[in-house]
């Protein structure tokens, strides 16, 4: 997937560029209580519990800095990626023990037409690979700023 | 979070699909060394359902893949019947177990 269409599944209203969390724990609560807070999802506890199964998983901190919390449940309607950014960095247990400073929150449908799912999580890791692209994400202010950077503009 | 047993197979379910998939996740990049881990807490969620409703759920699941649907402004997702609106609002509040009268599945209310 190109980055301009990943760009369509984020959202002005999904996007913190100052995270209040100070754990690991807090930060998976607070994009998700976003997400549901945006109507996304009716149940937020279902959300997180789902998450908390994923973590159990393998922890989904992937090094350099980024975190990329992600799932499929049949509680969401719509695929829909929230953003928050951590200036201090919060301890994640990610596989090379960094602090992760940006956070990719992923929420798909159980059932997903267009079999998206798995191309957004690919492309998402395949650009955040990109030592430019980290480095630019991790300056941004606005929604407005963010989404040009995704687009690759 | 005391769950009912709604959110409990909608739980189960979750889990299902997020053990099928995980070898795809993996080829993407990511870690996957709490496999075992994770079909523990598979079983131990399974435990906590009641054995008539586990085992509707399983036998939904190998007829029809998925055994719980969301139901989007009425509609069952499984098959795309209407349901009752009546039905809709005790399916939201009380989250009782409703079935599609149609397709059969379990459905859980998404708004
Ligand atoms: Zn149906």
């Amino acid at each position: 997937m190109e980055t301009h269409e990943l760009a369509l599944y984020f959202d002005e209203n999904l996007f913190i560029s100052d995270m209040k969390a100070r754990n690991k724990e807090e930060s998976l609560q607070e994009l998700s209580e976003l997400i549901a807070s945006q109507r996304y999802i009716r149940n937020p506890g279902l959300i997180l519990d789902m998450l908390h199964q994923r973590e159990t998983l393998g922890s989904t901190g992937i090094g350099k800095g980024v975190a990329i919390p992600h799932g499929r449940t049949v509680a969401a309607s719509d695929v829909v990626i929230a953003f928050g950014k951590s200036e201090k960095g919060i301890d994640y247990n990610s596989i090379d023990n960094k602090p992760a400073q940006l956070f990719f929150m992923v929420i798909a449908p159980f059932h997903d037409e267009k079999n998206i799912y798995l191309p957004i999580l690919g492309s998402l890791v395949t650009f955040l690979n990109q030592k430019k692209n980290r480095e630019r994400i991790s300056q941004v202010t606005s929604f407005d700023e963010f989404i040009s950077i995704i687009r690759g503009e | 979070m005391s769950k009912n047993e709604l959110e409990k197979l909608v739980s189960l379910q979750d889990l299902d699909l997020m053990i099928g998939e995980a070898k795809e996740v993996e080829k993407l990049g990511f870690n996957m060394n709490g496999y075992d881990e994770l079909i523990k807490a598979r079983e131990k969620l399974a435990q906590d359902i009641p054995k008539p409703l586990l085992a509707r759920y399983e036998r939904l699941r190998a007829k029809l893949k998925r055994a719980v649907v969301p139901v989007k402004d009425d509609i069952c997702l499984g098959c795309f019947l209407r349901q009752p609106t009546s039905r809709g609002s005790r399916g939201r509040e009380e989250s009782l177990i409703f079935t599609c009268e149609s397709c059969g599945r379990i459905l859980y209310w998404l708004d």
